[in-house]
């Protein structure tokens, strides 16, 4: 069998979950190699988009060398899946990422994505990096507000048509003709806001879980009809960068590698980079020799929390999660969930609300309140049951009628 | 065996057959052990031994893969008998013609009427109880299908001991049991997740105790108070038939 049909089979009649390919071959990478640098020397020639601080400057004047910058290359590099020779490209890329304009829209959220990028106990070479891109347009953290901030967003978009990534967080309200939520002077609606958006985009990122599969805002009974990016915006090149918050350094992995070889990265079925959401939490996960021995915490602050045992018996979802906070960290490599303590809710999963974070083991959760929720329930049915009880009189009603009185002498 | 004078023997199920069944019985009941265990570790390992000489998670994932994979065999082997095998082809038992038909619903008239009417041939194996174990072998099939979806991503790299066609084979296989468990698992969000096939694979389990219990049930009811002699064919292999009046010997 061909690779062609042997990939269109499998497209056929697979979902394609995660399947991770580490070692594609040396002559894939080769010219891989060739075809990112050709292209970053034609990064070089264009001009930086904005006047913003030169990225070595950013760098030293937060204290960090460049011996650092090179420790962070090569971490990255291992991160995107590329075999070491790529380090040198990579640091050139991160110097080039003010090359490509970004916008940034905010939807039905709590602006965490963003809080994840800008509250770092002092910024870190990803949180530079994300500092120094062409942030031309974000709602949350620009001075302009009103028609000001509009008209903001129209240039952006005009000035750099076809060429911005744009960067969604946040969760689309379909119901109620999408008026769940809008946004600026016009008062136009979250769906309408980003069909605009996306538009004269070259990709769509959709970051958080709310963007990319509705979250929170979607979990049951799902008030405001609310879906992910990829279910609204078709036809655009879409990557999804889940979890809550997302981590900083897949967004840079990401941008980095469109900087870098001006695709995106390869995506599994649910269009999450596979070089970040390729694995479980569980697969590399500093306990999971715990998990196989049978040492769990069985309550809160037991001999076995001390001892840093399995979170399993008290809900940990690393097993049916797909992450790679448990190879990465949050902030910088500092620490994470598991880390700290305490269980994964699988945040980067759909559902993650109903079926992930309800800490107990998956066979003792009560998954959703009684059928989607107590008043919804008992108003949906009773209004059923009046229908039935209604048609039953009516029909009553008019076979009587029809029928005509009882003849006399007889009973009712 | 011979036997008995006053009744003649029929042979019903051959040697591998019976094998097969006393596997999987041991192999159900350990897979729902461990299985649970798995959900829920609900007995703890000792805390004072050291990590090293535990592994009781590991153990109970051992053995519930290895049955998994005897089920997968056995499966297959069953599949090619029930077309091809020389004592008995129950999948013409399972055709939706008239003759099955009547056949079914005069067995689960005789199973409603507690054995007062019986207008069927209890010779050999019926429709109603060839239905009852084709639905059995659709959820074991689902089964595997959702397991080997979830053991799959164990195998994350692509890699495995015997190959990289046997990850790639069991994405092909069943990859498409997420979208169809989180359709069955209700779901608001957008996509599908693992979590759902691992629901499916809970439910399922439960529903089969369910099929197991009714099975007992049934061919030792049959056994015991129709006097039909059922439990001795999955034992011996053989029915043992009383002959009527004016039939040749």
């Amino acid at each position: 069998m061909s690779m062609e049909n042997e990939e269109s089979v499998k497209k056929l009649f697979t979902a394609e979950s995660a399947k991770v390919d580490t070692n594609k071959g040396d002559a894939y990478y080769e010219e891989l190699y060739a075809s990112c640098q050709e292209r970053i020397e034609d990064l070089k020639k264009l001009a930086p988009l904005n006047n913003r601080v030169d990225f070595t400057e950013s760098i030293e004047d937060q204290g960090l060398g460049r011996r650092d910058f090179l420790q962070w290359a090569s971490a990255t590099t291992a991160m995107l899946m590329l075999p070491a020779s790529f380090t040198p490209l990579v640091a050139e890329a991160a110097v080039l990422m003010n090359r490509v304009p970004v916008i940034w829209v905010e939807l039905q959220d709590c602006a965490g994505n963003s809080e994840a990028l800008l509250r770092s106990d002092g910024p870190k070479i990803d949180e530079i990096i994300l500092d120094i891109i062409s942030l031309e347009f974000h709602e949350t953290l620009q001075a302009a507000s009103g028609h000001q901030a509009e008209k903001q967003m129209d240039e952006a978009m005009e000035h750099f048509k076809g060429k911005y990534l744009l960067f969604v967080e946040g969760a689309v309200p379909l119901g109620m003709n999408g008026q769940f939520g809008t946004i600026g002077a016009k008062g136009e609606t979250f769906v309408e806001h980003l069909h605009r958006a996306a538009e004269g985009a070259a990709a769509v990122v959709a970051v958080g879980s709310c963007a990319t599969f509705g979250g929170i805002p979607a979990a049951a009974p799902n008030p405001t009809d609310a879906v992910g990016v990829m279910d609204v915006v078709k036809g655009k090149p879409l990557i999804n960068i889940p979890a809550c918050p997302a981590n900083p350094s897949n967004m840079v992995g990401v941008i980095l590698h469109y900087v870098l070889t001006g695709t995106i990265p390869e995506l599994d079925s649910l269009l999450r980079p596979k070089f970040a959401f390729g694995y479980r939490i569980h697969d590399n996960c500093e306990r999971r020799a715990h998990f196989d021995a049978g040492e769990y915490v069985e309550e809160w602050g037991d001999e076995g929390a001390k001892n840093n045992f399995c979170l399993y018996k008290v809900g940990c979802k690393g097993p049916m999660t797909f992450n790679n906070c448990s190879i990465i960290r949050y902030n910088e490599g500092v620490n994470w969930p598991i880390g700290v303590g305490r269980g994964c809710i699988g945040c980067s999963e759909p559902d993650f609300w109903d079926k992930y974070a309800y800490e107990r083991p998956m066979a003792n959760a009560n998954i959703k309140a009684p059928t989607g929720g107590v008043e919804k329930t008992v108003d949906e049915f009773g209004l059923g049951l009046l229908t039935v009880a209604s048609i039953g009189i009516g029909i009553h009603a008019a076979a009587s009628a029809i029928a005509g009185k009882r003849e006399d002498g007889g009973e009712y | 065996m011979k036997a008995k004078p006053g009744y003649r023997q029929v042979k019903r199920r051959t040697g591998a057959l019976r094998i097969i069944h006393w596997t999987n019985v041991i192999g159900m009941i350990a897979a729902i052990i461990t299985g649970l265990y798995i959900a829920d570790p609900y007995y703890q390992a000792f805390i004072a031994d050291s990590a090293v000489d535990k592994y009781v998670m590991a153990w109970n994932r051992w053995i519930h893969f290895m049955f998994a994979i005897i089920f997968d065999v056995t499966s297959i082997v069953v599949v090619y008998l029930t077309f091809f095998s020389r004592v008995e082809r129950p999948w013409t038992k399972v055709i939706p013609n008239k003759k099955n038909f009547i056949e079914f619903f005069e067995v689960l008239l005789n199973l409603l009427t507690l054995n007062t009417r019986k207008k069927f041939n209890s010779e050999h194996n019926d429709s109603f109880n060839i239905a009852y174990f084709f639905l059995f072998h659709i959820l074991m099939i689902w089964m595997l299908l959702t397991g080997l979806q979830m053991y799959v991503h164990g195998l994350g790299s692509g890699l495995s001991s015997i190959g990289n066609w046997w990850p790639w084979m069991l994405h092909l296989v069943t990859d498409w049991t997420l979208p169809v468990s989180s359709w069955m698992a209700g779901s608001t969000a957008t996509g599908s997740n693992i979590m759902d096939v691992r629901i499916a694979h809970h439910t399922t389990m439960w529903l089969l105790i369910t099929w197991v219990v009714f099975h007992i049930y049934y061919q030792f009811w049959r056994t015991i108070f129709w006097k039909e002699g059922d439990i001795s064919i999955i034992v011996g292999g053989s029915k043992y038939v009383k002959i009527e009046d004016g039939e040749n010997k």
